[in-house]
């Protein structure tokens, strides 16, 4: 490379040191190539002697999988470095769509009957009632407009924060994430009016617990997404 | 161009095949012609309750196969004049023998020629509640006032909900004894149909008569005095599209005893 061409090239691995660690920053316009070849060579510096976490900031630059554990195990290749958290400005289209499908809600109108399974990625609204031996599945929350005196599994995908409401809630199986209640007699979260409840994961995180639906906006106060009103 | 109704339940035992041998004897002696299908091949029953056991000459299985037509296999039952036929089920094959597509198209034969086309559907949503349930047009769930018999119908009552050319099932709730339903020892009407929310169209109270009349083969409905006949002949006037109030339980007794205790009690 020509003396001329050094003094525009820019660096393609931007380290920087912070509180947190290390921060390195990708250019996120140059072939990827290019900036693997530079990222070995920073990271073999023999001067990064210091153990140390490292932040990768992609800014715009859209990596797949098989490449974004390419520059982990090439900064890792470094004993010394620890790849705690990776910032990107970018997700793919398919990426964006699954994340605005988890927020949604998704409402059934109907009765979910014995041996019927009603399932939402997101958050699952039932007007009607769950049978028992139905079954309602969400990624999110669930409320029930009805009778709820099937199964219900909140938290599907690994949400620990999710509930299950319902106007009647006597569900035979209560679920949130991997935990899984019985709803047998001797439970002694089960009331004896079962009007208006909503179960959720006790901060212990073993059990689930009832409580009036009241409570729901001081148990989980992020449910509510309305802002202002007056 | 007739109807044809399946008569199911999911559950066994809570009286199908009386029901669809009363209601079609109970449309038939309302001046329809009726056409009742067995579907429940490898045990079969409709033609015993129906006193036509040994009139059956071929059945479902033959007429499917091609080995008869569809006229010789209908056994005419003597006592409605040329108003009831029986489609009896095989009894040496199974279920299996038989796929949807063929009844709906049987049925649709039948159709032509009846007023009403009545299948009796057998137990379970295997194979046979496929096949019976092809060629309908309406359904009528038949349940107890039983936990188990209400959990079956809702099960079954999904299942009918799913299928695009029958119409809103309705429901049957058979042998109900009025002393258990007071008691509260057994699931009382409003429960069982706000439960399962579907339009109730008949109640039939438990008497034993039905039992002795079924072993002589001769569908309940005959006798008009009986209570449960008068709920299947209800249900029948309620197919045509009368409106029939439901019946009330408490008159159940209509002997001169039950009378005398009626006054002594007011």
């Amino acid at each position: 490379m020509g003396s001329a061409g050094d003094e525009f090239l820019k660096n393609l691995v931007y380290i920087r040191g912070t509180k947190e660690g290390l921060v390195l920053q990708f250019d996120d316009q140059c072939a990827y190539a290019d900036l693997l070849s530079e990222l070995k060579a920073k990271v073999s510096d023999p001067a990064l002697d210091g153990s140390a976490e490292v932040q990768l900031h992609l800014g715009y630059r859209y990596c797949t999988e098989a490449q974004y554990k390419e520059i982990v195990s090439t900064i890792e290749s470094n004993s010394h470095l620890r790849v705690a958290k990776m910032r990107s400005e970018v997700i793919s289209v398919e990426e964006s769509n699954k994340r605005i499908h988890e927020r949604q809600s998704e409402t059934y109108v109907g009765i979910v009957r014995s041996g019927q399974v009603v399932k939402a990625e997101g958050d699952l609204v039932v007007v009607g009632d769950v049978n028992p031996n139905g079954r309602v599945v969400a990624g999110g929350n669930i409320y029930v407009l009805g009778r709820l005196k099937g199964i219900a599994h909140a938290g599907a995908n690994g949400n620990r924060e999710a509930v299950i409401a319902a106007s009647w809630l006597e569900a035979t199986h209560l679920m949130i994430d991997d935990l899984i209640e019985t709803m047998t007699d001797e439970l002694t979260v089960l009331s004896e009016q079962p009007e208006m409840e909503c179960a959720y994961l006790h901060s212990n995180g073993q059990n689930i617990v009832i409580d009036r639906l009241q409570e729901l906006r001081f148990i989980r106060p992020q449910i509510s997404t309305f802002k202002g009103g007056s | 161009m007739g109807e044809a109704i399946v008569i199911t339940s999911g559950k066994g035992g809570v009286g199908k095949t009386t029901t669809t041998a009363n209601l079609g004897t109970a449309l038939a002696l309302q001046g329809k012609k009726v056409c009742l299908i067995d579907t429940d091949i490898g045990l079969r029953n409709l033609d015993v309750i129906l006193g036509l056991e040994n009139r059956i000459i071929y059945d479902l299985v033959d007429v499917l196969e091609g080995r008869c037509k569809v006229h010789q296999a209908l056994v005419k039952d003597k006592r409605f004049d040329d108003m009831l036929y029986l489609l009896p089920a095989a009894q040496t094959t199974d279920k299996n023998a038989v796929n949807p597509e063929q009844m709906k198209e049987l049925v649709t034969e039948l159709k032509k020629e009846y007023d009403f086309v009545i299948i009796d559907c057998p137990a379970g949503i295997e194979q046979g509640y496929k096949n019976a349930v092809a060629g309908a047009d309406r359904a009528i769930v038949v349940t107890t006032p039983e936990i188990s018999a209400v959990r079956d119908a809702d099960r079954i009552i999904g299942l009918l909900e799913l299928e695009e050319n029958i119409e809103p099932p309705k429901l049957i709730i058979n042998r109900i004894r009025q002393h258990l339903m007071k008691a509260g020892e057994a699931l009382d009407i409003n429960e069982i149909t706000t439960h399962l929310s579907i339009d109730l169209i008949g109640i039939i109270a438990d008497d034993e008569s039905v039992i002795s009349s079924s072993n002589r083969g001769e569908p309940v409905v005959m006798n008009p005095a009986n209570p449960a006949a008068q709920g299947y002949r209800n249900i029948a006037r309620r197919l045509l599209g009368e409106s029939v109030p439901l019946m009330t339980m408490d008159k159940q007794g209509t002997g001169v005893f039950s009378k005398i205790k009626a006054i002594f009690s007011k």
